[in-house]
């Protein structure tokens, strides 16, 4: 049950995208179209279960016993970027298919506070280990949830009237603001 | 191949001297932190029992406690801090109870993501002011959009009804631990 | 060989004509979610101001024995070692404000506004310029976030800096301060940034025709030229 809650708080009632605002840059960069947001948000999803299983090790094994919490910003952030070159380094041998889908965004990902945030507010939270990780999967859903939804309206935007000053984007900031708004009827769900 | 050792000399070099800073950095802050956070803590326990003069804390309740002293040095009463799940994320609050629990001196929310406006208000007056004096047996009940009329009844915030609910849901489960605590002899 | 800028561009680039949130949509994640209120804004904008301007100072002080093909993981770990010490510094100073600012203030490091400059400024210029490049961007920025709060502040709590000045007859819109408010009010900002910004670029477009009619099409040409 604690489970599930964890879930469903990171990935719909405190949406990453929606209610703490990470990972701004590819939400406003890659939903004008819905194929390279499907992508991305998978991508995003796939970095983030494997740093909510890395950082929580490196925070609770060695960080914590040898009294170095203090490294943990700089230790945290060099996981996660020799992670996702990882990461792309196997998939490139593994799948090439899965490569032309995912490979151009997995750089970008590296630069996307969302994981950074996700390491830091589950060692903050002091989530144990299935938790973090079901917390990551959590997040990484409604991070795909929240570029989807933007992206399939941005497609219809793309034939709106909208004035020239707010094109681009101003409107999809304020498209952000509504969406919010409609997701916080999922708040008390919990 | 100088071209390498350049390479991993500059990052080690990088790596040791920011450590190193880092770590005389946190020597000087830890302490004034855990000050701070002990200070905090202090500043509530005495919020919520204000006759206290003296706290310490029972460790091994399995959940935050202290027992309070006045200034005769008698056993006053608890401080009890306790979270549980809000409207949209924990809340975390301090209740001060009576030596025999059947009464809170009052409580404090330290911590809450609740919607600004409506849910937050669960911190301030006059939702507070109404646990002051407030009986807990058999338990904390609330009303709705009513005058509470029982000594142990508060009323709910109109718009911030599941966040005035947690609260009084969080204390329950908190003192009825506290009692069970109290059953088994472990507040000795 | 570039032309070199005259100093006080260097700083005032960053203010206005390259503001990093306004006109380069940069650092946007900090920008909207700690700007409930100016003071937020204020201690946001100072703490990414001072990792900026450590980290460009240092990083062109020492850029060129930096090897290529590592210096993105330098950046990263100078500029998370900069945020390490804020980051302390404000847990042991002002415990309330580091509360109120939460995870946010890590996460600086991966700002992107910071990097940014390392990467395109601080790397390839000397000490002097990048000092004033990243006090000019940090100063931008900084801006940016206090409008933005202060802002989200008057409407949404009717007051500024913590007092109030909006009447009790005014009803606090409570929107302002939620998160859907955050984006409203930066859609909003960007909007009107862009109209005035159209609206310069027309009337210089304006003056120029003007000009034209008085002085003929050779002379201009001649001006323009000399420019």
């Amino acid at each position: 049950m604690e489970l599930f809650i964890i879930f469903i708080s990171a990935a719909i009632v405190n949406n990453f995208v929606l209610a703490y605002f990470l990972g701004i840059c590819p939400f406003v960069g890659v939903s004008n179209k819905l194929s390279s947001a499907t992508s991305m948000g998978m991508a995003t999803t796939f970095v983030m279960v494997i740093t909510a299983i890395v950082s929580w090790l490196l925070y609770n094994l060695v960080l914590i016993p040898y009294n170095l919490a203090f490294l943990q910003i700089p230790s945290f952030i060099l996981v996660i970027a020799s992670l996702v070159q990882f990461v792309e380094m196997v998939i490139k041998k593994v799948s090439q298919p899965l490569y032309r889908a995912l490979g151009i965004f997995l750089p970008l990902i590296t630069t996307n506070c969302a994981i950074l945030g996700l390491a830091l507010f589950g060692s903050m939270r002091e989530y144990s280990f299935l938790e973090n990780v079901i917390f990551g999967l959590g997040a990484g859903a409604g991070f795909t949830l929240a570029l989807v939804i933007m992206a399939g309206i941005r497609e219809e935007l793309d034939l709106a009237d909208v004035p020239k000053p707010f094109q681009g984007a101003p409107i999809t900031l304020i498209v952000a603001g509504i969406l919010a708004l409609a997701f916080m009827g999922f708040a008390g769900m919990i | 191949m100088n071209k390498v050792v350049q390479m991993l000399l500059v990052l080690t070099s990088i790596g040791i001297i920011s450590g190193g800073l880092l770590a005389v950095v946190s020597g000087w802050a830890d302490p004034l932190i855990a000050a701070n956070q002990k200070a905090a803590t202090e500043a509530a326990i005495f919020r919520v029992k204000p006759e206290g003069k003296k706290y310490e804390q029972i460790k091994n309740a399995g959940f935050e406690l202290y027992k309070v002293m006045n200034e005769n040095d008698q056993n006053s009463g608890y401080a009890l801090v306790y979270q549980g799940n809000g409207f949209s994320g924990k809340i975390r609050l301090i209740a001060g109870l009576s030596e025999d629990l059947n009464n809170i001196s009052a409580i404090e929310v330290l911590d809450q993501v609740e919607t600004p406006g409506l849910g937050t208000k669960i911190v301030e007056e006059p939702f507070t002011s109404q646990f002051l004096k407030l009986e807990t047996s058999p338990k904390i009940d609330w009303v709705k959009g009513e005058k509470p009329d029982k000594p142990n009844e508060i009323q709910t915030i109109t718009g911030a009804t599941i966040s005035s609910k947690a609260v009084v849901a969080i204390l329950n489960d908190g003192i009825s631990r506290l009692k069970k605590l109290r059953e088994s002899g472990g507040l000795k | 060989m570039k032309k070199q800028v005259t100093l006080s561009k260097e700083f005032l680039k960053g203010v206005w004509d390259n503001n990093p949130v306004l006109k380069q949509l940069l650092g946007l994640c900090p920008t909207l979610a700690v700007t409930v209120s100016a003071i937020n804004g204020l201690a946001m904008g100072l703490a990414a101001t001072f990792v900026l301007v450590m980290a460009s100072l240092l990083i062109s002080t020492i850029r060129k024995i930096i090897p290529p093909q590592v210096r993105i993981a330098s950046f990263i770990v100078i500029i998370a070692t900069f945020v390490t010490i804020v980051d302390l510094v404000m847990k042991a100073k002002f415990p309330d404000l580091s509360k109120a600012l939460g995870p946010f203030i890590p996460l600086i490091v991966v700002n992107c506004v910071i990097l940014g400059r390392q990467e395109a400024f601080a790397s390839k210029n000397n000490p002097g310029r990048a000092f004033l490049d990243a006090i000019g961007m940090g100063a931008g920025f900084t801006i940016a976030l206090l409008v933005l709060g202060g802002i989200r502040e008057i409407i949404g709590s009717r007051t500024f800096f913590g007092l109030q000045i909006m009447p009790d007859q005014f009803e606090p819109w409570l929107i302002m301060i939620l998160p859907a408010g955050a984006f409203l009010t930066l859609g909003l900002l960007l909007g009107a940034v862009n109209v005035y910004a159209d609206r310069k670029k027309r009337l210089e477009h304006e003056s120029l025709v003007a000009h034209y009619k008085r002085v003929g099409r050779e002379e201009l040409i001649e001006e323009l030229e000399v420019k």
